[in-house]
């Protein structure tokens, strides 16, 4: 699977995502959820402005400096025994992985959660290898059992599964013969995994947070999959989105507090842990062999743009949570691994308008992902950004829209026409209106009729009521 | 060994370019203008500190003993028997007997049928088979922040990362002399290592309680991968 | 005091009884009223759509009705924001950018202008009933005005107020949202109906026409007994 989930059209997506109850209870209850988490974790921590704002410049001071920062992160790396591969293009990233694979004759790979393995379809390109590749997130497994389906959410992949469906997804794939009861299903997983983990070849992993000045790479989990898929098998490789880098060790706990804080409403997760080169002499467990693959993919294109802000993203998916839009549709309607605002912002870039233009649409403007973004993206700028995009640069609006349009600027232009149109408003709905309302509009009112009702023009419009007034007329 | 780096030249230019300037090689440290982490239980004392800790462990699941050398084996046993012995992996660590624990365990606990095994760098697959099949792991904490209740543990050859998480229960002994406000500070210490030249762990895990997962329908479950339970327990060594 | 009235082109067309409750409401207060004919729409449709370059004339237009205004006041949150947006659309503009910056520096919301500019917090209004109220999202988080409605609100005589729960929720108007994805807009407002419904107030307030022609004709569809009412109006009861 790559970046992009579905063949299917955006339209449809909604519909069909609309009517999935489950999903939208699953939804809503977990937005509420990590919402009053996020907020009382960051009342709790006090000062949360200054966190934000302290976030914002050391992701804006990174990208400004991004090719100093990988420069000494590859150093630090080569010094502790690991190798770096630079990769510019999703391709270069997994035929160096392939190869690393088919060195090691690999036949088992166990891996912890990461969206960039994902956006380069990484799973995929191994499979074909006939290497077996096993999701150690638990979120991530479920859906790999199930036939690959694509996450929903950054943080909580499954969102959109629940028990029942689970239960029912290893009964069917793998025989598991007990109940829908969470702490069995985890149990069963446990308990599957547990050989996996010590019998694979490779270990591969994203990274958080890559630190600069150690040559380091940070992974947050809650589950401690990522400890065993580092410590266990021989060979260790670790993907990572090219931004994804701090300077120190300092700048790091920074962010991580705010991940943590931002994406699950926790002080900290169950284990973050800081993976430093190859094993030690004498160490015991730890990779002999370590690959970092630095993956461009595009990000480059960003830089140096206005888009360049979505670059500051660390992923914490606490603007897909604020997201009223999201709430309703679910992860699979934005038709990328990336949903959500941050998604909206992120896809066209990284994908092109063809797959993605209806995106920047799925939006209100609220504003409510801005105020949630823990290292401040101005993303409903972003996504009205996108918007100009699509209909100056990309020509992409439809024309009905764009005549539309048109007519709006001239009428709202000219005070001669717009008074025409105010006099006539009334008339020319008339044959809708009823009762004072309309509920069965012509047009672009159409789809707002469907399920609401329209006020009618009114019959004298204000300004002339005022005028009246100031002559003396009604007080 | 050095490792090896490739493409990194084209790679680096496209970004550089894309910001308009020559690739940059060196460049002056960053004097951030805000650093709110500074505030965070600034004048606690070490005392404050450990009600902190003890009760943040209410939030994350996680057991906590108050103890002293004199007690501390007496305390140890109460939880190694609550988590029903067994089998039990240490590291190798010279803390054990200066806590007077390496005696007690190697002399009474066959007797008591717990089999103990303390991590041998020269062992390897008989390290990680005895990680595996062990019920619980003992670990020391290295630097302990109070703020999130998280235990730091670096690795090394006589500390294998395996023993805090391949076991199905975990205890971590918490010196008091190493407890801080919060991660800020260890960030410091590791800092102050890299500067002095130390080459760092090959593994810092900040571990905070046992392992769970909200992956199914965001319901809480304790004890994944990782641990299903944790105790710390906090030594007061000063 | 002389106020210059931006009505906006949805009260102009759609909602003529906010404006006259505006008007009436300011001129209790001392204000003296006036109204270029020249202005038309903010040109938040088509700027909003990704239409900057038609949007251009409509606000040229504007800035040029209000330029002899000493204060600008409106009773819409996001038109005001959108002013508040004309110095960036025109930036560079050797003529326009600095009379955008002069609109936007003199231009007030309703409310904020009441209570922030006339320092007054009550108005003398008076309405029995138990109301709630929806907080725009261009108002609140865009424009900041969150505390002046609310300080207004709890000044009427006779009412009865209940939060909105999720009442910074967006009530899925977003201008040409509500039709470009008319589906997923009617599912927000119908989750906001339901809300109100749950606080069981007979009156629903907003400050944002959009919002309420939104919620309004939700409500309508549904046949719900729930009375919807501009902030303008009710300040204007006695």
């Amino acid at each position: 699977m790559a970046m992009k989930t579905s063949d299917d059209l955006f339209n449809h997506r909604v519909t069909k995502e609309l009517d999935n109850t489950f999903m939208r209870g699953a939804v809503s209850s977990a937005q509420e959820r990590f919402q009053t988490r996020r907020l009382l974790q960051a009342a709790e921590l006090g000062h949360w402005e200054e966190w934000r704002s302290h976030g914002e410049e050391i992701r804006k001071h990174v990208l400004a400096n991004l090719d100093f920062y990988l420069y000494q992160l590859s150093e630090n790396v080569a010094q502790r025994g690991g190798h770096v591969y630079f990769a510019q293009t999703a391709k270069e990233a997994t035929d160096y992985i392939k190869g690393i694979a088919k060195k090691k004759n690999a036949k088992k790979i166990v891996k912890s959660k990461s969206m960039v393995t994902e956006e380069i379809n990484l799973n995929t390109v191994l499979e074909e290898l006939s290497c077996e590749v096993i999701e150690t997130d638990l979120g991530e497994y479920i859906l790999q059992v199930d036939d690959h389906e694509p996450p929903s959410h950054i943080v909580v992949p499954a969102l959109h599964k629940n028990k029942e469906q689970i239960r029912d997804v290893f009964k069917e794939k793998q025989g598991y013969d007990k109940t829908e009861k969470p702490e069995e299903l985890a149990l069963y997983v446990r308990e599957k995994l547990r050989n996996e983990y010590l019998t694979a070849d490779i270990g591969i992993t994203g990274c958080n947070f890559a630190i600069a000045e150690s040559g380091s790479i940070t992974l947050v989990t809650n589950e401690g999959n990522a400890d065993l898929v580092t410590a266990l098998p021989k060979t260790q490789i670790t993907v990572m989105g090219m931004e994804r880098i701090v300077p120190t060790f300092e700048e790091m706990e920074v962010l991580v507090s705010l991940l943590t804080r931002s994406a699950v409403g926790q002080k900290l997760t169950s284990y973050i842990t800081t993976l430093t080169g190859i094993k030690e002499e004498g160490d015991t467990d730890g990779p002999e062999e370590f690959h970092l693959v630095i993956v461009d993919n595009g990000r480059s294109d960003i830089l140096g743009g206005e888009f360049q802000p979505i670059l500051q993203c660390i992923r914490c998916a606490a603007c897909v949570n604020a997201c009223p839009v999201y709430r309703h549709v679910g992860g699979h309607t934005y038709g990328s691994i990336y949903s959500g605002p941050v998604g909206v912002v992120l896809s066209p870039l990284l994908g092109g308008y063809d797959d993605y233009k209806e995106l920047p649409y799925a939006s209100t403007l609220c504003g409510a992902c801005t105020d949630a973004c823990p290292v401040k993206i101005p993303l409903h700028q972003l996504i009205h950004r996108h918007r100009q995009v699509i209909v100056e640069n990309e020509g992409r609006a439809p024309v009905s829209e764009k005549l539309l349009m048109k007519a709006f600027g001239l009428g709202a232009s000219s005070p001669t026409l717009y008074k025409m149109a105010a006099k006539m408003a009334s008339p020319t709905m008339s044959p809708f209106t009823k009762d004072n309302k309309i509920s069965n509009g012509p047009g672009p009112l159409k789809a707002w009729t469907e399920t609401r009702d329209f006020p009618a023009p009114n019959k004298d419009n204000f300004r002339n009521w005022l005028k009246q007034r100031s002559k003396g007329g009604e007080q | 060994m050095i490792g090896t780096i490739e493409n990194r030249d084209a790679f680096l230019s496209k970004i550089a370019q894309q910001l308009g300037r020559a690739p940059k090689t060196e460049l002056a440290q960053p004097i951030w203008q805000y650093q709110p982490q500074e505030r965070v239980l600034k004048n606690a004392t070490k005392d404050e500190l450990v009600e902190v800790l003890v009760e943040q462990c209410k939030n994350i699941h996680t057991d906590i003993v108050l103890t002293d050398t004199a007690n501390l084996t007496k305390d140890l046993q109460k939880v190694v028997d609550n988590y029903g012995g067994r089998s039990v992996v240490t590291w190798r660590d010279e803390r054990f007997e200066r806590y007077g624990l390496t005696s007690f365990m190697t002399e009474h606990w066959s007797q008591m049928g717990i089999q103990l095994y303390e991590w041998n760098p020269a062992q390897h697959e008989e390290n990680i088979r005895q990680a595996e099949k062990a019920n619980i792991g003992i670990t020391i904490s290295e630097i302990t922040l109070a703020e999130s209740g998280t235990a730091v543990l670096f690795s090394s050859k006589n500390k294998g990362r395996s023993v805090s998480f391949l076991p199905e229960k975990s205890i971590i002994l918490i010196p008091k002399s190493t407890i801080v406000p919060r991660m800020t500070q260890a960030a410091r210490f590791i800092r102050e290592k890299i500067r002095d030249g130390e080459q760092i762990a090959s593994c810092i895990n900040f571990i905070t309680g046992p392992s769970n997962s909200a992956d199914i329908e965001m319901i809480l479950i304790v004890g994944v991968h990782g641990p299903i339970k944790a105790t710390y327990i906090v030594i007061e060594d000063q | 005091m002389k106020v210059t009235l931006f009505a906006t082109c949805l009260v102009d067309m759609f909602q003529g009884d906010v404006g006259k409750a505006v008007v009436e409401v300011l001129e209790r207060l001392g204000c003296d009223i006036d109204f270029p004919e020249n202005q038309i729409c903010c040109g938040q449709p088509a700027y909003n759509s990704g239409y900057v370059k038609e949007s251009k004339n409509a606000m040229k237009k504007m800035i040029s009705a209000f330029e002899q205004a000493e204060y600008v006041v409106s009773p819409s949150g996001s038109c005001v924001y959108m002013f508040k947006e004309y110095p960036d659309v025109f930036q560079g503009d050797p003529i326009w950018e600095q009379k955008a910056q002069a609109l936007a520096d003199k231009t007030y919301e309703f409310t904020e202008f009441i209570v922030n500019v006339l320092k007054i917090e009550d108005v003398g209004a008076h309405l029995e009933g138990t109301a709630t109220y929806h907080t725009s999202c261009h108002m609140t988080r865009l424009l900041g005005v969150k505390e002046a409605p609310l300080k207004l609100l709890r000044q009427v005589k006779g009412l009865q107020y209940v939060e909105l729960p999720g009442k910074d929720r967006c009530c899925g108007f977003g201008g040409t949202f509500s039709v470009k994805m008319g589906n997923i807009s009617g599912e927000m407002v119908t989750e906001k109906v339901h809300d109100v419904e749950q606080t069981g107030a007979d009156i629903l307030i907003g400050a944002d026409a959009g919002c309420l022609i939104n919620i309004g004709g939700r409500i309508n569809r549904q046949g719900k007994p729930i009375k919807v009412m501009h902030i303008a109006e009710v300040l204007n009861c006695q």
